[in-house]
C-alpha cells in the first residue's frame, strides 16, 4: 500500500510570461528514492523550489507530510535536508560554522558521530572558509547539511553535481542507506545511471510537463525492446520503417531494431529473409529517456 | 520542543551569524567615524576664529549656523555629517540585504530554513539595527574621549557626555535610511536598482532639507526630507533630542520594516523578478 509523503496537484508556475512548470501531478511515497529528470529548464527545479516554499505556485499546490508546502511551510521544512542546485555559501564563513547553524534549525538533533563520519566518508575538512573551499568542496557542504540530521525527507536538486566520481559513488550510497532507513528521497539528476541505480521511480518532465511517471524497471522493459536479429538473406533497405519500430544499424545480416510495438509485424517481415537468431539487449535509462525527447542514441528518430 | 521555542532558536542562530558577518563593518565605520569627529574637534581651537567670520556670510545666517561656539560648530559640521557617513553604510548593509543576497545566491538556503519570511527580515533588521547602534556607540565614545582630552587645552561649551548623546542621535534617521534600503532590498529582485534609489532618496532628503531653509518656496516639502528632524543645532547638547523628531523617525523606520516584511513575504525568491514579472501568486 502507497503512502504518499510528498503531493504536487496541477503545479503551475508561471515568472511573468515564463512558464516554469505546468499542472505537476506528482506523488512520491514513503521510503521511497525518486528521481526526477529533464533537461535544463524543464522546472525541476522550479518544483523543487515550490516544495520549499521558496517560489510560489501560480495555480495548484504542493503537499509534503500531508501538509501544504505554503501554509505549513515550516512545520516541514524541520524535517527536510535540502540542498538547492545553485550553492552559494557566505563566503567568510567556516563550514564548521555553517553546519552548525544548519544543524540548530533541524527538528532532529545531529549525532556528532555521524557528521564526523560524514566529513570522513566524503573526504571533507569544515574547518576552512567557504571562500577557500573548491566548487566541489562547496557541493560537498551542502550534501552534509542536508544529510546530516537523517531528515524525513531529502530534496536534493543535482547532488552529484561537480563532484568527481569517487565522491558521486558514495553520495549515491548515502542515498540507498536513506532508503533503508524507510526515509525519503525526491533527487533531479542528469546524470542518468546514477538514477537508474538508485532510484524506484522516476518522473519525467519535459518543457514544464510531466510526461511520464513510472518504476524504472518498468520503464526499461517496456518503454521499448532492443532486438538484434540475424538474417540468412540480406533484406531490402527500409523494411522494417514501420510504426513504433526504428532499424538502428546494420553488421552484415544483423539487423538492429528498437520495437516500441508491432513485434509481430516485424517478425512477419523478418520470415522471408530467414529467420538465423534474436537477441534481446538491455536497454538503459538514459535511452528511454532520450526518446521522450525525440532524440535516439543511435541518431534515428522512433516512429511514433 | 515547542514551535514557538523552536522559532526564537533559529532567530538566535541567524541573528548571531548576521552579527558575526558585520564585526569588521561595526569596528571600521566606529573608528572612521571617530577619525572623522577627532579631525573636527581637534582643530576647533586653531580654526574658531575663522570659522567666526564665516558666520557672517549670509548662507550661515539664514541657515541659523553658529560656528564660532564649539556647540555651533560641532553640531553644523560633525553632526550633521556624521549620520550623512553613516547613511552610506545604512544604504550599502540594507540593500545588500535581501536583494544582494540574492544576487549572490545567499538568499536560498536562508529561505530552506524551517523560519518564516518575516522571521528573516526581522532578524535581518534587528542586526541592522544593533549594528548602527554599535557604530554610534563607538563613534561617540571615541568623539567623547577626543573632547575630554581638548577640554584639559582648551574651553568648550560642551561636555564629553553631551557630545556621546549627541552622536547617538544619529540612529534614528539611520535607522529610517537603513529599513528604506532593507524595504528596497526586499522589493526590488538587485542590489543595484535598490542600493541606486535609496541614494537618490538620502541625498535628495539631505540636499533638500538643507535648500529648504534658503527658498522659501520649498517650505511646503519640508516634512518629506527625513534630515528635518535631524537636530544638528547646539540645542541638541543642553536639550537633548526632541521627541516628536525622535518618533517621526523611528516611526518612518517601522513603517518601511513593515513594507518589507509584506514585500518579501509575496515574492518568488531566486527568480529574479522585477515586480510587473511578478506573476499573481495566491496569500499565504
Amino acid at each position: 500500500m502507497t503512502n504518499p509523503i510528498l503531493q504536487t496537484r496541477d503545479l503551475t508556475v508561471y515568472y511573468g510570461k515564463h512558464r516554469g512548470v505546468l499542472g505537476v501531478n506528482l506523488t512520491v511515497n514513503k521510503g521511497e528514492v525518486f528521481g526526477f529528470l529533464g533537461p535544463n529548464g524543464a522546472g525541476k527545479t522550479t518544483t523543487q523550489r515550490v516544495l520549499m516554499d521558496i517560489i510560489r505556485p501560480t495555480q495548484g499546490s504542493a503537499f509534503i507530510f500531508g501538509m501544504d508546502c505554503q501554509k505549513e511551510g515550516v512545520t516541514i521544512r524541520k524535517r527536510i535536508g535540502y540542498l538547492p542546485g545553485e550553492l552559494n555559501l557566505y563566503p567568510n564563513m567556516k563550514g564548521r560554522s555553517f553546519l552548525d547553524m544548519m544543524a540548530s534549525m533541524q527538528e532532529n538533533k545531529v549525532d556528532s558521530a555521524y557528521l564526523n563520519q560524514l566529513f570522513e566518508r566524503l573526504d571533507f575538512n569544515p574547518n576552512r572558509r567557504m571562500k577557500e573551499y573548491s566548487r566541489g568542496n562547496k557541493q560537498k557542504i551542502g550534501i552534509i547539511t542536508a544529510f546530516m540530521g537523517k531528515p524525513d525527507l531529502l530534496i536534493l536538486d543535482e547532488p552529484t553535481s561537480g563532484l568527481d566520481p569517487l565522491v558521486q559513488q558514495t553520495v549515491m550510497e548515502l542515498v540507498r542507506e536513506t532508503k533503508e532507513d524507510g526515509r525519503t528521497v525526491f533527487f533531479s539528476s542528469h546524470i542518468l545511471p546514477e538514477v537508474q541505480a538508485v532510484c524506484d521511480r522516476v518522473g519525467i518532465i519535459r518543457e514544464g510537463s510531466l510526461i511520464k511517471t513510472d518504476h524504472v524497471e518498468t520503464l526499461t522493459h517496456q518503454q521499448f525492446k532492443r532486438l538484434h536479429i540475424t538474417l540468412k538473406q540480406i533484406p531490402p533497405d527500409n523494411i522494417f520503417a514501420i510504426d513504433g519500430v526504428t532499424e538502428t544499424g546494420r553488421e552484415g545480416l544483423k539487423i538492429k531494431l528498437e520495437i516500441q510495438r508491432n513485434l509481430d509485424k516485424v517478425m512477419e517481415l523478418a520470415l522471408p529473409f530467414g529467420i538465423e537468431d534474436i537477441e534481446s539487449k538491455p536497454v538503459s535509462l538514459e535511452e528511454i529517456f532520450l526518446t521522450f525527447y525525440d532524440r535516439h542514441p543511435n541518431g534515428g528518430n522512433h516512429h511514433a | 520542543m515547542t514551535a514557538i521555542r523552536m522559532g526564537a532558536i533559529t532567530m538566535l542562530n541567524l541573528l548571531k551569524h548576521e552579527l558575526l558577518s558585520r564585526v569588521t563593518a561595526t569596528i571600521g565605520w566606529g573608528i572612521g567615524l571617530i577619525l572623522f569627529g577627532a579631525l573636527y574637534i581637534t582643530v576647533f581651537p586653531e580654526v574658531s576664529a575663522q570659522m567666526g567670520n564665516l558666520s557672517d556670510l549670509a548662507i550661515y545666517r539664514a541657515m541659523g549656523l553658529d560656528m564660532q561656539s564649539f556647540a555651533g560648530f560641532i553640531s553644523s559640521v560633525v553632526l550633521q555629517f556624521l549620520p550623512l557617513l553613516l547613511g552610506i553604510y545604512a544604504i550599502i548593509t540594507s540593500t545588500q540585504t535581501l536583494a544582494g543576497e540574492e544576487d549572490n545566491g545567499n538568499l536560498e538556503m536562508i529561505v530552506a530554513m524551517p523560519i518564516r519570511r518575516w522571521q528573516i527580515v526581522l532578524v535581518k533588521a534587528f542586526a541592522i539595527a544593533v549594528v548602527v547602534f554599535l557604530i554610534l556607540l563607538i563613534a561617540g565614545f571615541g568623539n567623547a574621549q577626543v573632547l575630554k582630552y581638548i577640554k584639559t587645552t582648551t574651553e568648550v561649551d560642551v561636555t564629553p557626555t553631551q557630545l556621546f548623546a549627541a552622536v547617538l542621535n544619529g540612529w534614528p534617521i539611520t535607522m529610517a535610511f537603513s529599513m528604506f534600503g532593507l524595504f528596497l532590498g526586499a522589493y526590488l529582485p538587485h542590489k543595484r536598482p535598490a542600493a541606486a534609489i535609496a541614494t537618490v532618496f538620502f541625498v535628495a532628503s539631505f540636499f533638500g532639507r538643507n535648500l529648504v531653509d534658503l527658498v522659501d518656496s520649498l517650505e511646503n516639502l519640508k516634512p518629506f526630507f527625513l534630515f528635518t528632524y535631524l537636530d544638528t543645532t547646539p540645542t541638541i547638547f543642553k536639550e537633548g533630542v526632541n521627541p516628536a523628531d525622535l518618533w517621526t523617525l523611528l516611526g518612518v523606520a517601522v513603517v518601511f520594516l513593515l513594507l518589507a516584511i509584506l514585500a518579501f513575504q509575496r515574492r518568488n525568491i531566486t527568480v529574479h523578478a522585477w515586480p510587473w514579472q511578478r506573476a499573481q501568486v495566491s496569500d499565504v
